[in-house]
């Protein structure tokens, strides 16, 4: 009984559902396992006093005749998730002391099948970043490794499910911010087709990219989640219905290995190569694929960042909410506030933004940069005509040290196979593909399979492979 | 190089106050970025676009009647929870600078 912190989804709702366990019981494992490592791994920036009471509650719903896969399940919510009457800060200090006034629609769609909330976790302010090493509240460390980075942007949620400080989690994705941190964690992150979750109730990012994603330990308890967080919303229209295919027959896998020529250590390589054997063993095809537009992708992705989160960060001044500071003037009132309320990565990339927005400079970024988008999109569309998945280690390398990637630009670099399917909207998830050594230490490295849109299900049958 | 009066200009666009240190490092980092990014200039303008083709059958413009919904209006019921986040409130207001003043 003193493990129930570390059973999946599925094997505790099975328990749960045959009366072994109740909620209560795991959740307080949960609880005692924050208790033990968070102080160190700095995974939640808030515990919820009352995730007990929430778990009495669940038990009790259990006893009245309800029943659902994540009833009584206790999960981490990142903090750019709003949960109505609790603090969202999305990690930065401009919105320290912003209490949410609504439930975001996957938060309203978790509390009716009657899931708990540990808590909120860490992430790079307002998702900016890979590492949780930009949250206002300092890193979250690895907990293979606390040396090193957990991964980012939604660290927090992936450290607490690896470490056996809940029993799954939602994270956010903007250009990987799901499947960074569940490959340097040793975790499943899926990204879902864009629109197929509703954005409303998430701190805008960059709007065209966002998805909120299930984190968990197995590739089952991802397809609970996801299951339970999808669907169309009249609260973001560009939210879809999920297509739901079933047909599980989906062999061909693609592989680009021109992306592989620089920038990948070897050992991530060599772990890649024996993951595909491993999938050839159980009656997959791979074969290579061309998609000539890669190249851009980066580039492409990350102008589009800048000008969409300075576009999206220009509402908060001060005025209505968050930290606001006097100056001399109106104009000094918003300066002060925003300049003393984001943190540096925030900053440079509103710098960034305004720069590829002006004038003068608008066509040769932004739009140079729409134009490989749609030309990226549109070689992925042709590539899944011919192949069903397209696979690419998730990260080209395992977890850094906590401070090396001091340079943004290096930091930027380590998005290479993540951002494309936030630039194509494509569903891709990662799962554990084995371990790298690192001074002494065995760190996770993760596969990333994308799909065509709407096609979770071939991400999920290929990935049970694994 | 960026200059340091582009930065600063950037910096009034942006309504963000920066440091002499920092406005150094961002020359420095803003350089770097934008010369990396910059090789988007090599893609063609010639090619498909996001709003074209049937590539996208899926984007087409969401409409709904403009009628209040209390259904899914989240907000319904929590003025008092807005006016609390106020940063500087008087009653039911919240008090902002005045808008209009004199240049200097």
């Amino acid at each position: 009984m003193s493990d129930l912190n570390k059973l999946s989804i599925t094997e505790a709702a099975k328990q749960m559902a045959a009366g072994e366990v109740t909620s209560v019981q795991i959740t307080e494992a949960c609880l005692a396992e924050i208790e033990k490592r968070n102080p160190s791994l700095n995974a939640y920036l808030e515990v919820f006093a009352d995730a007990r009471e929430q778990a009495q509650t669940a038990d009790a719903r259990r006893a009245a005749g309800e029943s659902h896969p994540l009833l009584g399940i206790p999960l981490a919510i990142k903090d750019n998730i709003l949960i109505e009457g609790r603090h969202a800060s999305a990690a930065s200090k401009i919105l320290g002391n912003y209490v949410a006034t609504y439930d975001a629609t996957v938060i309203a769609k978790l509390k009716k099948a009657g899931a708990v909330f540990l808590g909120r976790t860490n992430m790079d302010e307002f998702a900016l970043g890979g590492s949780t090493e930009n949250s206002a509240f300092g890193p979250t460390k690895n907990p293979y490794d606390e040396s090193r980075v957990a991964g980012g942007t939604s660290g927090g949620s992936a450290a607490a499910v690896a470490a056996g400080m809940a029993l799954g989690a939602l994270g956010t994705d903007t250009g990987g911010s799901v499947r960074n941190p569940a490959s340097f964690c040793g975790v499943v992150g899926l990204k879902p087709t864009y629109g197929t979750v509703s954005r409303s109730g998430l701190v805008a990012a960059v709007s065209s990219f966002d998805q909120a994603g299930p984190i968990a330990k197995t590739v089952e308890d991802a397809e609970l989640l996801f299951d339970a967080i999808c669907g169309k919303d009249p609260l973001d229209s560009t939210s879809i219905e999920n297509s739901k295919l079933k047909i599980e027959n989906y062999k061909k896998i693609g592989v680009p290995r021109k992306l592989f020529e620089k920038g990948v250590e070897p050992e991530v390589l060599a772990q890649f190569e024996s993951a595909l054997t491993k999938l050839q063993a159980k009656g997959y095809e791979v074969v290579d694929v061309e998609l000539p537009s890669l190249s851009y992708a980066l580039a492409a992705y990350y102008i589009i960042n800048f000008a969409e989160v300075s576009t999206n960060l220009a509402r908060f001044d001060g005025v209505r909410y968050g930290l606001s500071q006097k100056g001399e003037n109106l104009f000094d009132d918003y300066a002060r506030s925003r300049g003393e309320g984001f943190g540096a990565e925030t900053r440079r990339r509103i710098m960034l933004g305004t720069y590829v927005l002006s004038a003068g400079y608008y066509d040769a970024y932004y739009g140079k940069a729409t134009a490989a988008r749609a030309q990226l999109r549109k070689e992925f569309e042709s590539a899944f005509t011919s192949v069903d998945l397209i696979a690419t280690p998730t990260m080209p390398y395992p977890a850094w040290k906590i401070g090396e990637k001091s340079d943004p630009l290096a930091a930027y670099l380590a998005d290479i196979f993540t951002v494309t399917a936030n630039l194509t909207g494509n569903p891709a998830i990662s799962v554990p593909m084995g371990t790298v050594l690192r001074d002494g230490a065995d760190l996770p490295v993760g596969i990333q399979l994308t799909a065509a849109h709407g096609n979770e299900a071939a991400l999920f049958a290929a990935a049970k492979q694994m | 190089m960026i200059s340091k009066e582009e930065v600063l200009n950037l910096a009034t666009l942006a309504r963000l106050k920066l440091s002499d240190a920092e406005v150094a490092s961002l020359q420095k980092d803003i350089s770097n970025i934008l010369e990396y990014v910059g090789q988007v200039s090599a893609v063609s303008n010639q090619g498909p676009t996001l709003d074209q083709g049937s590539s996208r059958s899926d984007l087409k413009n969401v409409m709904r009647e403009d009628v209040p919904r209390a259904t899914d209006n989240v907000m319904a019921g929590k003025e008092e929870v807005l006016r609390s986040a106020f940063p500087k409130r008087e009653g039911d207001f919240n008090v902002v600078r005045k808008i209009i003043q004199k240049d200097e």
